[in-house]
């Protein structure tokens, strides 16, 4: 991507007296916090295009119906229907568990947001969405990535931020301090208990020196590895009766309340849950993936109980689909879809954005509801609002946010 | 006959599982263990060879650096350019045989997963497949020709995570392999009739627009065919095109049954829609039935845009990961010159100033990072227990989920350290199930002079000699463990582990 910085050659003689010092652990530069930090922020990545219009139906709209003969669930208050939320939207019946959030106002949802991405590629849409950018901007990090390296309060925590998936989303990508795991309890270094502490040792010399990315990165996961030892020692109990469900999301969030309890410095989380790009026979293919996000969601919410109040969960696609279902039962690759907000923090109760209708005449010209709220809005309210990070020209460049409303000021 | 096909399923299964106990698995050892050098090399290898080595292969064997050197960098590429002309050589063939399901075609490994005898496994087809790509990369010495069919598997990426991909990509393997080192129109041809690739990106259930209305033709392969086998997302093309793209490839499908046998390929005419097209702006005449989908292949293989996109990708794979535009365009422009002939490009790439003398170093992906950890200790592996560790590592072969294929470039992998340090921990001390390093053998070609044993091993592996601070360590360390004069296995063992996991040897 343009953009990319090459490597900085490296310079033998400071590479020397890096390897010199006695330990990386204690040579790398430790910045004192200041100020108070902001909410912890997870984002939840629903990967492959969720269809807005299946996961929080618009049943008032008298389009709805017609364009999703087979798709649509019930009407509200039939078995099977759809959740009522106020008359104009609803949940899907599989997302129920997350209508006690609404109702509580600690959920809020934005309809017809989306990614500002017109080429409906997963790939690009998912860049864009993660890079922070417009459509066809490039720039080679991720908008949660310069949010870490803009944000004042910033920690020396080499926890700041983790992705829970075996590679660093593009989101994170640029901040150094990230890191991609599927559990805490693997990261730890398997040295053979007769090897004593040389092993370690050395590599943290080896790896000392060095102003390289790959350097660096070596320095910050044996410091992690050692915080981590300590934390791994003792199972994990939700609290709150939580039960997390199986799967990816569950699994990653459960990973992650466990680190924002354990205060190691978390500031974003990033968990992951594909399998949406439903093509075909959309209802079989995205009710389980409906299960696990409100059940996860939930359980989420009631393990970490008081501290809901200084956490923001975010979930967010890197598209709709098209209005009409296809002939397979499945729907195409569309634009408007929907984000869900959950938080402490959040003003929620009410489905946010402008509604821009069904018909015909009010979908763009592929047959697409249409984004009325750039995702960035969104974000950006966040980072100002919960996360006390007014550069928002850094976090998203070129970009002027308009705040929904939807954020108390942390 | 279906009785016949699965008795004799049986039967090979019956054989294989036999020469799977641990007294065969100790003739491939046999028969098939690498050689370690008598005595380790104290000559120099020119650091252009090893970073060649690096990159036409999945790293240097201790005897690829000395026989590279012999007969010179010119003579190894041609050499590799030639893969017809190298035997697979035994080490891969009896490894390779242990693998049941590799040669069934996809519906008899269906049969082979869900028939009811416990021994058998499910997922044994996936995995049996990953399992030979360790193995081809590790032993074959076809190397770059195991390189180009990581290229082309991960451009044409077909996951075994989609349903009956699990099978399909056993055979879509052999189409890859086919075609790597030959013409892209070819390989481009063979995937689109490819059924894994068919049922991966749904073009098996595109069809034309009903005459009452109804849903619009199947858009993901036409998408995908533009944006990553082609021309590239900002190659210039439109909606409309891929839509039309579409249009053309309506009816393209396979034979019913789902037999999934190479040649299963079954054209519907009833689905296809027959009308007039315009693809990047050439017309597609009406009434062209399957060749409209052919003709659509033939303009897209050779658009100027195609050449680049491939051209860079390549240049990623074997020098950068930022591609300078004047060397993409040279690429590009022999590509285009040779319409499209894979091995004349690479010979232009494999021979250009940039490749030759580029300092720039690349991050080695994990699969890279594994094969060249056990090609340079010699190791004997059965690639059942490293699948492991390459799925913590997250690049297990053919598990990527979307189509793009595995990431090629530094940034997604640099988080991903400490399971390569797990790896190298595991590799020396015995612990990567079905898998040794003959650590007697190594201490013994290294010699007894500790400190000369070490900068031998750490010159083998790395290319470099450990610094000084830290070499009086390390063979400090092994001295306590060693009887006066000599070092042991123990001390090679962790010497080796901290060599497999310096920043050296991370980079390709």
């Amino acid at each position: 991507m343009a953009g990319h910085t090459s490597i900085p050659g490296q310079d033998r003689r400071r590479r020397r007296q890096g390897i010199l010092r006695a330990s990386g652990l204690q040579s790398v530069h430790v910045a004192p916090e200041t100020g108070p930090r902001g909410d912890v922020l997870v984002l939840v990545f629903l990967r492959g295009g969720m269809d807005g219009l299946h996961v929080v139906p618009a049943h008032g709209d008298p389009h709805f119906r017609p364009n999703r003969p087979t798709l649509a669930p019930p009407e509200p208050g039939r078995p099977g229907g759809v959740v009522d939320l106020d008359g104009h939207f609803g949940l899907h019946p599989d997302l129920a568990p997350l209508s006690e959030l609404f109702a509580a106002k600690e959920l809020a949802l934005v309809h017809a947001s989306g990614s500002p991405d017109r080429t409906l590629s997963h790939f690009e849409a998912m860049q864009t969405a993660e890079r922070g950018v417009s459509d066809g901007e490039s720039v080679a990090t991720g908008w949660l990535a310069r949010h870490l390296n803009s944000a004042p309060s910033r920690s020396d925590s080499p926890m700041r931020a983790v992705a829970i998936s075996d590679t660093l989303p593009k989101s994170l990508e640029g901040a150094l301090g990230a890191l991609a795991v599927n559990s805490i309890a693997e990261y730890r270094l398997r040295v053979p208990d007769h090897w004593g502490t040389g092993f370690t040792s050395l590599l943290t010399q080896l790896y000392g020196g060095g102003d390289d990315s790959l350097a660096a990165a070596g320095r910050n996961t044996l410091r992690l590895a050692h915080r981590l030892e300590s934390l791994v020692a003792s199972a994990y109990q939700p609290a709150g009766g939580a039960t997390y469900p199986g799967g990816a999301v569950g699994d990653g969030l459960k990973e992650v309340a466990r680190l924002i309890k354990a205060d190691v410095g978390l500031e974003i989380a990033q968990v992951d849950l594909g399998g949406w790009d439903a093509h075909a026979v959309q209802s079989a293919l995205v009710a389980p993936l409906m299960e696990q996000l409100g059940r996860g969601l939930r359980a989420f919410h009631a393990d970490l109980g008081d501290r809901m109040r200084t956490v923001t969960v975010v979930a967010m696609s890197e598209f709709g689909r098209r209005v009409q279902e296809n002939a397979g039962a499945g729907t195409d690759h569309g634009r408007g879809t929907v984000t869900l907000v959950l938080g402490g923090g959040i003003r929620g109760g009410r489905v946010y954005g402008r509604w821009p209708g069904l018909a015909p005449a009010q979908l763009d010209t592929d047959g697409n509801l249409r984004v009325t709220t750039d995702f960035r809005d969104i974000l950006a309210e966040i980072v100002a609002q919960r996360l006390g990070n007014p550069r928002l020209s850094s976090v998203f460049p070129n970009h002027t946010a308009r705040f929904l409303g939807l954020a108390d000021p942390s | 006959m279906e009785y016949t096909r699965k008795d004799f399923l049986l039967a090979a299964g019956a054989t294989a599982s036999v020469v799977a106990l641990p007294g065969c698995s100790s003739l491939v050892t046999r028969v098939a263990a690498p050689a370690v050098p008598a005595r380790l090399s104290e000559v120099e290898v020119a650091p252009d060879l090893r970073r060649a080595l690096n990159r036409i292969a999945f790293g240097p064997r201790p005897e690829d650096l000395t026989r590279v050197q012999e007969i010179g960098l010119d003579a190894y590429v041609e050499e590799q350019l030639a893969p017809e002309r190298l035997d697979e050589g035994v080490g891969c063939r009896l490894r390779l045989g242990l693998l049941d399901t590799l040669d069934l075609d996809a519906d008899d490994a269906k049969d082979w997963e869900t028939s009811n005898y416990p021994e058998v496994g499910r997922g044994v087809a996936a995995t049996d497949l990953q399992r030979a790509c360790v193995i081809r990369a590790v032993y074959s010495p076809r190397q770059l020709y195991e390189v180009m069919v990581d290229f082309w598997t991960n451009h044409f990426n077909v996951s075994q995570l989609k349903a009956e991909c699990s099978w399909l990509k056993t055979v879509d393997d052999r189409v890859i392999r086919r075609h790597a080192m030959g013409r892209f129109r070819d390989l481009l041809g063979a995937s689109a009739h490819s059924a894994a690739m068919l049922f991966y990106l749904d073009n098996a259930k595109n069809r034309k627009r009903d005459e009452d209305g109804g849903a619009e033709p199947n858009e993901n392969y036409a998408r995908e065919l533009l944006e990553l086998h082609t021309l590239g997302v900002h190659g210039g093309y439109t909606l409309k095109d891929i839509q039309e793209v579409a249009r053309c490839f309506t009816g393209w499908s396979y034979k019913a049954g789902f037999q999934w046998r190479p040649g299963d390929f079954a054209f519907h005419a009833d689905q296809h829609d027959d009308g007039p097209k315009v693809v990047l702006g050439v017309p597609i005449p009406g009434g062209q039935g399957l060749r409209d989908g052919e003709q659509v292949l033939d303009v897209i293989a050779r658009h100027p845009s195609t050449a680049r996109f491939l051209a860079r990708k390549l240049v990623r794979r074997f020098i950068t990961d930022d591609p300078e535009p004047a060397l993409v365009e040279r690429i590009a422009g022999v590509f285009r010159r040779t319409d499209g002939d894979i091995r004349q490009t690479l010979a232009a790439l494999l021979h250009a100033p940039e490749f030759r003398q580029g300092t720039v170093r690349k991050l080695k992906r994990p699969l890279e990072y594994v094969v060249s950890a056990l090609r340079i200790t010699s190791a004997n592996t059965d690639a059942g227990g490293v699948l492991n560790h390459l799925e913590r590592m997250g690049q297990l072969p053919y598990k990527w989920p979307m189509p793009d294929g595995y990431p090629d470039r530094a940034t997604p992998w640099l988080s991903g350290l400490l399971w390569r340090w797990n790896f190298a921990l595991d590799l020396v001390e015995g612990r990567v199930e079905g898998t040794a390093v003959p650590l007697e053998e190594i201490t013994k070609a290294a010699g007894d002079d500790p400190k000369t044993a070490l900068q031998r091993l750490a010159h083998l592996v790395t290319g470099t000699r450990l610094p000084e601070p830290i070499a009086t360590q390390m063979a400090a360390s092994a001295q306590t463990s060693a009887s006066a004069g000599t070092i042991t296995a123990a001390a090679v063992s962790q010497w080796l582990a901290l060599l497999l996991s310096v920043p050296g040897f991370q980079r390709r």
